[in-house]
Order: structure tokens, then sequence, then C-alpha cells
């Protein structure tokens, strides 16, 4: 009797570069198996733009275009014209960006293309640094966490940017949050998204045992812990506006998920209390977003 | 698509821009690993804490698939009397099960009882042995631990006959647990089962008195399961008096319908099994029932359940006290006096002696006094052809004695415990009996590695309470079966709840979290690709029942 | 048909004519009125194309890189600092090797800010791998958009098409059109060799080592090597199909000459007007038009000033510390001859400042002066007072 019940189809090989228990890796293969073989992938600069294997080879089985750091938004616009304009308008646009190719370099191009709501999925793969070139703080760092970039005694210091925030200001039809840990709601998002038209922009949690310095066995552990204690809550949200919160999922607090890794060791007491509270806070104001009628989804 | 790292030599053979069409699996990742996960199938606890070994956690498996009378047969090449344990074990499977960590146990016995009745509703009878052998066996004792023998060896081909003392099959399990927790058609059912593999009794019989072991003849072996015969006595003056007696006669009159009275008050000595099962039956008598124990609570010997339904029934406990003098009037017993005691140093079995307090007393008034502060052995008719030491027939953990053909089993080697205990050796020795006889090698059961705590992922368990029993009414017959049993879907429902600890049942979790996908399944086996597992050990984390281990990859 | 078109609008109407699919462009004087009339086409349907308006000029050629990856015939515009912006992703069209075409009006780099015309924009992009075709009229900047893609699509790499600010961009003169109908005969539909395909998943772009970066990018030098060919062949094939060409240089006036002027861009009308003048009183003056900037011709250059006495080479743009860019690419080119012909490198026209037939009177004058120059480089018309070669 199985826990999930992800489809079949593998569209994502063994022998690619990813380290052991990398998250990104989980989410690659999953978002393949939900989007399927009539898809089109661009890869700006990212982990996954060197997992994928070096020329000739490539470690997925559907089409990529690797294109320049800041500009997957703006390539998947042209792409999804040139397809379109070929008479396909069936094949799935597929951005796949990190998070420092998303809520940096890459958010002017993001948001240009979901301000022009091109009909595109925008997935973020999220590790929460600059991993590939050796752990460099992203906006997407959260408070407290050791990079190369915020050695100690200065850890991040600003909080993490609020891309939920930014991508339902542009008013898109379809926001989500996703992790590896729920293959079966990531995968039922992806599918969501592939039957909207418009700007879908997907949020997923991807641990990373190397820049975290976790375990990398505890990479699925991780990835739901983040959801459990809330600290990334699985949600969706509606043109901007409508939310639907995922609330039935068991809830641990946050020390059990920044226990786990090297990159939080040094945190206080005093600081793990404010991170609580700022999880706490943030949930709430999530509620209230939703409102009294819950989800309706 | 490729194994191989494809090599261009010329320019000519590339595309114009670096367009690949090669896949990576000629990038054998599987070099990367310094520790390999493997699939490594446990023991699960239930199955390590059951003294018979009963493979649990396949039975419900079984069981959850509906396929029942698997389920049972299973059960019955560990221990034959499922309806029986099911309903009177002390379940240390139950105490073992890993769920206790997560909310709480699986109700194993519940389970077990489920699958016992089922067996008897449905009259299933175990298969006729595949081959017969000349040999007949004597079993002396039809208590659990000789018909456990008994079983397994007719199982195996063998002519068995048993020699029964008493009027009936059963021992302990007629003659000692009372009808409210182990009706006796239940007993019988269980027992027509040794009738249909041509097992011969002869009841009535003592061995020792009505004939003796060395007349027997040629048995090609023997198995001496007798039990513990009496209760023993306090040493105090008047426990003859009228209304003082033995435990185990008590019962036995119970249990045969005999008369006997316990008035409106009884006080019972004692703190194990038997002194529950006399203490409840008195107050189904309709008596006052005070249970007088030495010790306190922690050091009582009874199954934890019996004494949660005595206190439940009424049954008041007066713990740290033991009687010193029993006051009689015209022969009949009145009152009984009683010292308090407090807990001094370890005993050899472990618990603190009890010290009396000096000069704190009490008398309580009574019309009955039940004595069952242990049983002792009678070895007599054995002590000259096996080596006897405290009373009990020494044997080696699987059941030979001194002699050669006499093997000994249940609580004659053992002293007091439990039925499943008995069950256990009665089959151990029937299993070694078989081997001598046949005289091939004996293979004992061995358990794999059993799974721990740390091996088991809790995150995929919903919480879910155990199943409640019904109890029967107040107002039910004095003696009726207190304990109900659970329904068809409350079993489902608790089957459910068992997490399979050890024991893969192909929830994929391992081939939907590799990151390098190199678990691959088919027809529900899963295998390891070690061409490209980077031993990243997701598997091993995320497998909810501990099925995965690791080892160093220089092994 | 004979419109009368702005520099501007009739790079429109060579981007209808080319049977464009995707367009993606960002505003910047003086390029605005190139995407504004686009937009008009694609509006009305006259133009059956999409028009992504993308949020920056880095993005639209992200964009179109994306659309010929998909398989589509796109297009760009820009200027200055929007093609500076670009810069990263001219370096990308060419490494993904995609036929994309691009109109860049020449103007000058801030800061300061200046909106008129000089040529350090595209020059500076000379070592990206794109080619460059420099235009002198309307005329030529239409029919330049449908060589365009020829040679773009033939060679598989992308090509940028040169006018000057505001003097074409803005300026109106008569221009022959046609419509895609009657430009599918030269220009038929694109057909890509590796584009993106479900059917058949290809990596582009993956991550490569040196053992294999170094072949594609010999690739990439051998095809623009062979972009000449492709280049005359695309010439002489638009001749005789509507009859005009341009080659990629233009000879005026050198059969006899002993200086040489070279000129690129609108410069180089004004310079047949001194050519022209000149001639009457007698002096053997030519003229060198530079079409083509990449692949650089160097043939045709050597084989016209070789013959030369002396070359005066008119640079509306610096090199800083160098010189003229254009001068050094002749220099270059000119290596190979072991022959030395004193080459007078003269600056003018930067920021847009006007090159009056004055201007050009004046540097021919000075060339002629001297035997041999007597400075690196000549800045026409600088404000510097302690110069003594100036006068403008």
């Amino acid at each position: 009797m199985t826990n999930f019940h992800i489809p079949e189809a593998e569209l994502m090989s063994s022998g690619h570069l990813a380290c052991q228990g990398c998250g990104g890796a989980n989410a690659m293969r999953f978002a393949l198996k939900a989007l399927g073989e009539k898809t089109v992938m661009v890869m700006p600069a990212c982990c996954w733009a060197v997992i994928n294997g070096p020329f000739p080879h490539t470690a997925v089985t559907v089409p990529v275009f690797q294109t320049a750091f800041e500009t997957a938004g703006s390539a998947a616009s042209g792409i999804r014209a040139g397809l379109d304009m070929r008479g396909d308008t069936e094949t799935t646009v597929l951005a796949w960006a990190g998070d420092g190719g998303t809520f940096d370099i890459g958010l002017q191009a993001l948001s240009g293309a979901a301000e022009r709501n091109e009909n595109i999925i925008y997935a973020c793969y999220d590790n929460e640094a600059y991993m590939n070139t050796g752990i460099q703080r992203s906006s997407a760092t959260p408070v407290g966490a050791w990079t190369t970039t915020t050695p100690h005694p200065h850890p991040k210091s600003h909080p993490k940017k609020r891309i939920l925030e930014i991508m339902a200001a542009h008013g898109v039809p379809y926001i989500a949050t996703a992790t590896i840990a729920y293959p079966d709601d990531m995968i039922a998002k992806f599918r969501k998204a592939k039957e909207m038209v418009g700007t879908k922009f997907i949020h997923v949690f991807a641990p990373c045992p190397t820049g975290w310095k976790s375990p990398p066995e505890m990479t699925i552990e991780l990835s739901r812990l983040a959801v459990q204690s809330r600290l990334f809550p699985l949600l969706e949200v509606f043109d901007g506006r409508r939310y639907v919160v995922q609330k039935d999922i068991p809830h641990k607090p946050v020390s059990a998920y920044l226990e786990k890794q090297g990159r939080f060791r040094k945190l206080t007491e005093e600081q793990i209390a404010g991170i609580q509270k700022d999880v706490d806070s943030y949930w709430e104001s999530l509620l209230e977003r939703e409102g009294p009628g819950g989800p309706s989804s | 698509m490729s194994k191989e790292k494809r090599i261009i030599r010329d320019h000519k053979e590339m595309p114009r821009s670096s367009i690949s069409s090669e896949d990576m699996r000629w990038n054998r990742t599987g070099s990367w690993r310094n520790v390999k996960p493997f699939y490594d199938p446990k023991t699960s606890p239930c199955i390590a804490g059951c003294p018979a070994g009963e493979d649990i956690q396949s039975y419900i498996q079984l069981a959850k698939e509906e396929r029942y009378e698997e389920a049972v047969r299973l059960i019955w090449e560990s221990n034959p009397f499922p309806a029986i344990c099911g309903r009177v074990c002390y379940h240390p499977c139950m105490d073992a099960c890993m769920r206790t960590q997560h909310d709480e146990p699986v109700f194993i016995p519940a389970i077990e009882r489920y699958l016992g009745d089922y067996a008897i509703e449905h009259r299933l009878m175990p298969d006729a042995p595949a081959q017969k052998h000349p040999h007949r066996v004597a079993v002396i004792g039809g208590g659990p631990a000789g018909l456990s023998c008994a079983y397994y060896l007719a199982r195996a081909g063998f002519g068995v006959t048993v020699f029964e003392a008493k009027d009936k099959l059963g021992g302990v399990l007629r003659y000692g647990i009372p009808e409210y927790r182990l009706p006796k058609h239940v007993l019988d059912a269980e027992l027509r089962r040794l009738e249909s593999l041509g097992v011969e009794v002869r009841a009535k019989t003592v061995v020792g008195r009505d004939v003796l072991i060395e007349s027997l003849g040629d048995y090609a072996a023997y198995f001496v399961g007798i039990g513990l015969q009496k209760s023993r006595p306090l040493g105090i003056e008047n426990e003859n008096a009228g209304g003082v007696m033995p435990g185990l006669a008590f019962l036995e009159a119970i249990n045969t319908n005999r008369k006997v009275e316990v008035g409106r008050r009884a006080v019972v000595v004692g703190g194990g099994n038997t002194a529950m099962d006399v203490a409840r039956s008195a107050l189904r008598m309709g008596a006052e029932v005070t249970v007088v124990y030495r010790r306190t609570r922690n050091e009582m010997p009874a199954i934890e359940d019996e004494v949660e339904e005595a206190m439940r029934e009424g049954v008041d406990f007066r713990f740290l006290a033991t009687p010193v003098a029993i006051l009689a009037e015209n022969g009949r017993v009145q009152s009984v006096r009683c010292q308090e005691m407090e807990l001094g140093e370890p005993d050899d079995s472990g618990r603190r002696r009890p010290v009396p307090k000096d000069g704190a007393f009490f008398t309580l008034e009574t019309d009955a006094m039940l004595v069952a502060a242990g049983e002792l052995p009678d070895t007599r008719a054995f002590e000259s052809i096996a080596r006897v030491q405290n009373g009990l027939i020494v044997t080696d953990e699987f059941g030979r004695t001194s002699h050669a053909k006499v093997f000994a089993g249940g609580d004659i080697v053992t002293g007091a415990s439990t039925v499943v205990n008995a069950v256990a050796r009665g089959r151990g020795a029937a299993e070694l009996i078989a081997a001598q006889l046949l005289d091939r090698k004996f293979d004992p059961r061995v358990h794999k590695k059993v799974v721990a705590i740390a091996d088991v992922n809790t995150a995929y368990f919903l919480h879910q309470r155990r199943a409640d029993m019904a109890r029967a009414q107040q107002s039910a017959e004095a003696f009726a079966e207190v304990n109900l049993g659970l329904t068809c879907t409350q079993v489902q429902d608790e089957m459910n709840r068992c997490f399979s600890c050890g024991v893969c049942d192909g929830c994929d979790n391992c081939f939907v979290f590799c990151p390098d996908v190199a678990i691959s399944r088919e027809d529900g086996v899963y295998t390891i690709d070690y061409d490209y597992c980077k031993g990243c050990l997701i598997c091993v984390q995320e497998c909810p029942r501990g099925v995965m281990s690791i080892e160093s990859e220089a092994s | 048909m004979k419109k009368v078109l702005e520099g501007n609008h009739a790079i429109s109407w060579g981007v209808q004519a080319s049977d464009v699919k995707v367009i993606a462009a960002y505003p910047i004087t003086p390029q605005t009125q190139i995407v504004e009339l686009l937009s008009e086409m694609c509006a009305s349907g006259a133009l059956p194309a999409r028009y992504i308006k993308v949020e920056s000029e880095h993005s639209a050629m992200a964009a179109v890189i994306g659309a010929a990856a998909a398989g589509a015939r796109s297009f760009t515009a820009t200027s200055s600092h929007g093609l500076l912006l670009m810069h990263e992703m001219l370096h990308w069209a060419v490494g993904a090797r995609m036929p994309v075409v691009m109109a860049n009006v020449n103007r000058a780099v801030g800061p300061p800010w200046n909106i008129w015309t000089d040529q350090n924009d595209s020059l500076s992009q000379r070592d990206t791998g794109w080619l460059q075709i420099y235009c002198e009229s309307n005329q030529e900047v239409f029919d330049t958009t449908l060589h365009a893609y020829r040679i773009a699509e033939e060679v598989v790499l992308p090509v940028m098409l040169v006018l000057d600010a505001f003097f074409l961009s803005h300026t109106s003169e008569v221009v022959d059109v046609f419509r895609v109908e009657e430009g599918r005969e030269y220009l038929p539909p694109f057909k890509p060799v590796d584009f993106l395909d479900p059917t058949r998943p290809k990596a582009f772009g993956n991550l490569t080592a040196p053992d294999l970066y170094y072949e594609l990018r010999y690739k990439i030098d051998q095809d623009m090597r062979r972009a000449l060919d492709v280049a005359r062949q695309a010439d002489e094939d638009f001749y005789r199909l509507y009859g005009r060409r341009y080659g990629l240089v233009e000879e005026y006036r050198t059969e006899d000459a002993d200086t040489v002027l070279v000129t690129s861009g609108t410069v180089t009308s004004t310079a047949r007007v001194v050519i022209d003048a000149r001639r009457e009183r007698g002096e053997r003056i030519g003229l060198l038009k530079m079409r083509m900037l990449r692949p650089f011709p160097e043939e045709d250059v050597r084989r016209v000033l070789g013959r030369a006495q002396k070359i005066a080479v008119i640079d509306r743009n610096i090199g800083f510390s160098v010189g003229g860019i254009w001068a050094q690419e002749i220099k270059a080119a000119l290596w190979p001859l072991r022959r030395h012909i004193p080459l007078f490198n003269f600056i003018a026209g930067i920021g847009g400042r006007d090159v009056t037939p004055g201007v050009i009177e004046e540097i021919v004058d000075i060339a002629g002066a001297v035997d041999q120059p007597e400075r690196d480089v000549y800045w026409i018309g600088v404000k510097d007072d302690e110069l003594s070669y100036t006068r403008s």
C-alpha cells in the first residue's frame, strides 16, 4: 500500500551531478513527472545548469534551453511566443530557476513576464543561497543562517524576501508553494498550473545538505519539518487575492527544524524564539488573508 | 541513449552549438559513496517479544488483505491456540509494540483472538501431516505445554498419546482460568484440532500413581509437562480451618461446577494470576473481596490487565501486608490478622524483599480465606529418570533433560510462568524430538536483528487510538465472558495501525524519494542500482518501518 | 511600391517583408519609431507576429533568442545603452547559434546622456560574434533587413544592421518597399535544423569543458568566415530579384585614386559630395565605403586600398588611446600586404557633432599637406587651442 501515487514515467535519469541528498534533484523529478513529455524547460544559471551534465549529455528527457542568469522569465516569454507562432500552444513552457535567479538577479525578468501574464509556469526551487557558486547569501537566505558571505559573527541579518507577496502583487492567476516531502501535493499543483493560462508561479522548497550543513539523509525530513513548523506553509493564491492555506498538518516548533542544520548552529535561544515569533505571526497573517471562509478550491 | 560517455574526435561530429542528446548514465555515480544502504528485513519487536515466536507482522499483513485463513495457519505454525492466547496471554507482543512510541500499541491480542475465533467459526482444521512416521511419543500432562508438544508432534506425523491426570485435557486452561476469561466452549473448540490429528488421550491417568513411567513401554520419547499442582500453604495456624482454601483447589471446584462457598466477605492472599482469578471469581459469587499482598502493586507478578480488571470490578487491595494468624471459631475462619510490611533490599527474584513493620497489625473479618501465594511442583514420579533441582525438572533451553529420551517443558521446568511460555516450550521440544527421532539436524528458530526505535520513521503514520474492546454488561450472567472481542471493522482498523516494523510492505517511499532514481521496483520488490547510488541514505531515513540498513562501503 | 519613409520605418517595413514571427523590444530614443510602427502593424494584422513588450533590452534579447530557439523568426531593435545592456545576451545569441536579426540605431554612449549619433555602441560589440552591416540610406536599410535574415539563417549566426541616429533613423527618403509575398522568393520561411522540440528532446547550452568548448568557438569562427561568401551571394540574389545591390564594400571613384577616403554610415553620403568636388578640381581621390564590419572583408579592403598612395580613414567613433576602430581594422587587414601605405586616422562626428562637407574638405586638406601622418590620430574640430591642425 503506497504512501504516494506519483506518475510512472521517469523523465530524469541517474548519473546526474547533484550532490548526495540534493533536494533539487527530487524537485526536478517530481516536476517532470507532473508535466510530462510535452514540456520545454528554460534554465538559467543555477545548480541544475550543472547537474544536468556536460555537453553532449543531458540528464532529462525534455528539451532544455539554458539561458543567462537573469533571463529565465524573458527567455521563457520568447520561447512561449515562438512555440505559439509555430502553432504549438499545447507544449508547456517551464522556467526552472534557483532562488538567486528568481529573488535577486532574475526578479526583473520574472516581474516583466508576470506583469504581461505570459503563459508559462515559473518554478523556483529554493535552497536559500547561491549554492552553485559555493554557498553565498541571496535574498532568499533566512535570518540567522551562515553562508560564506554571511559568516559568523555576522550571519544573515535581513529577513527572507517575501517572494509570495511580490508575485501576488502582480495578480498572476496562480501561485503555489510546494516541497519534496509532499510529492502528491507538489505534482497536483504543477498539474493544476499546466491546465491554467497565464503566469503560474510555484515556489518549491528544496533543502541543500551541502549548503545547509545538514546530513544528506535528512533532506526529506527537513522539507517536511519546514512545512510542519509553518516556516514554509503549503498554500495557493489565486489571482493574487484568494488564499487557500493548508492547515491539517501536524504542528512542530521551529527549533525541531533549525536544530538539524549546521548553518543555524550558532543561533541563541533568544534568536530561535524570535524566529518562532515571526513564523507564528506570519502564519496568523496568512490565515487572516484566507479569511473566515477557509479553503474552497 | 547510451551507457558510455560520448567521445568526440572531430568538430564535424558535433552539432553546431552545445546541443546535447546523449544521456548521463555513463556517469556511474555509485563511485561517490562511502556508505551503502541495503534492504535488511528485520524482526518486528512484537515477534521478538512473543515467547512462541509468532510471526505477528506477517499474520497481520495477511489478515489486512482479508486472507484470514492463511493468517490463522501462519499462527498455528507457532501456536496452536490463538483463540485461547488472544484471551488470556499477558501479551508481551503488545508491550514491545513500536507503535507505543507514536501513540498507543497495536491491540495484538485482540487481533489474535479475532483470528482464533474465525478459525473456530469456520471450523478450520490443520492439514494432515505430509508423512507419517512409525514412532509414538508419550506426552505426560494435558496442559498448555503438553498439548502444544502433542500438536506439533502429531502435525509432524508422529503418533502421540497424552496422559492426563484429570477428566479432561486443558490443565490450567480448564481447571485454573475461569469461564469469564476463557469460556470452556472456546477451549474445547481449540482442542478439537488435536483430535483431528489423531492424538490419543488417556485421561484420569496419573503417571507415577496409575502408571509408572518405567512401565510406559516403548515410546520413542517422553515429554513431561505436568505443571504445578498444588498451592503453597502459608504455614500459619488454622490454615485448615473451614472457609480456608488453597486457591488452585477453589478454582478447580468452580471450573468443574462443584459447590463451594465464599460467604459475604473473602480475603485472597497473593499477587499472581491465580490470586486474581480467585479474587474475581469470589467477587462473582457475591463476596466482597480483599486481596492481601506482601509487596506493592509494582511487584505483583500478575498480568497488569488482570489487576486492572480486578480493581475495576471492585476488588479491594491491601498492599504491603501479609497474614500472620487465622482466627477461627467453631472450626471456621472468622478473621485474619495481618502485619504491615515495608520494602527492604531486593531478594533473589530481584524484587525488594518485604520486611515486617514492627507493631503494625490490622485484622480483616472474613467468611473465607483463599490462599494463592504460589504453586508447588510434584516431581516424585520423575526423579528417578531425570535430574531435578529445587523441585523443578532440569532441562536445557530446548527441553532436553538428563535422560536421552525424556524432554520437559512448561511450569514444571520454569516454575510459575504463563500459557504462552508453556506453549512455546512444548513446540520447541516437539521440534527437537522430531529431529532426534528422524536423525535430522535440529535447527532452532533464530530471529534476525530486531528493529530499533531509531529505525522507524513515524512521520508516515497518522495518530489513531487503539480500538476499545466491548465489555459485557453488568447485568449479564456472573461468569459470562467479560471481554467481547473486536468487531470486524474494528479489527481491520486496528490492523491498519500496525507499522509492519522491519518488513517491507511496498509503501514506495525509497523508490519515490531517491534523488538519483537509483531504486527501481518490480512486482513489489525494490532493487538498488549500486552503479548510481550515491549513498545519501534518504531511503534509509524515510523507510517508515526500518527495513533498510547501512554498511560501510569498504566492507 | 515607393514610399517616403524615415529610416526607422524602413526597418519596420523590412521586418514585415521578412515574415518575422516574434518581436521583443524595449523603447529607447532614437529607435522608438521602429517598434511603434511594428506595433501598429501587429495590431492591424498587417504583420501577424507576437510582440512581447519586454521590460528591458537585456530581456528583449533573451526573448528573441528564446523565440528563435523555439523555431520562430525573431527581431529586436535598440540603440546605445540598450545595446550595451544587451551585451551579455549578444554573446549568448552567438554561442547559442541563434539567427536573430537586430537593428541598432547608432547613438552615443553616456554618461553624459547624448542622443545623437556615433558608432561606439555597435563597434564595441565587434568581438561578440555578431555579423554587422552598416547602412548608408533608408533604401539600404530596408533591403539589408532581408539580407540579414538570409545570411543569418544560412550561417546560423545573429546579424546586426546598423543605421545612424537621426541622420537616417529620423530622416525621410524615398524607399521602394514590398510586402511579404514578394519577399518570399528571396527569403523563404525559417527552417531551423535544431530547435526546441518535445518529440526530439535535447538540451541546449549545457556546461562544456575545454575539451569541446574550443571546437564550438572554432566552428563559429569558420561560419563567420564563410559568411563573407554567403553575404556576397545574398547581395547578388537580391540584385537579381529586385535590381539593387550594395556589396560588402563599395568603391567610389577609386580606380586611379592616389588618396582613398574610408567611411561608413551617413558620412559616406557626405563624402561622395566632397569626392565629386575634388575630382572636379582634378584631384585623384576616391572613396571606400565600409558596409560590413563583421565578418571583415579583408580581401576587398586589400584589393582597393592596396592600390592607394594615401589612405584617410574617417572614424565616427574612438577606441580610447588607440584611435578610430575602423582604422585599426583596416590597418590589420593591410598588414599582409607588407607595403606601408600612409594611413591617416581622422576622428570626427562623435556624439553627433555634424560632419559637413567642410569637415571632410579639411580632412582631405590635412592628408594632402604631408606625406606621412604627423600623428596617430587627428581629432577634427576638437576644442583644444594647443592643436594646430584643427580649425572647424
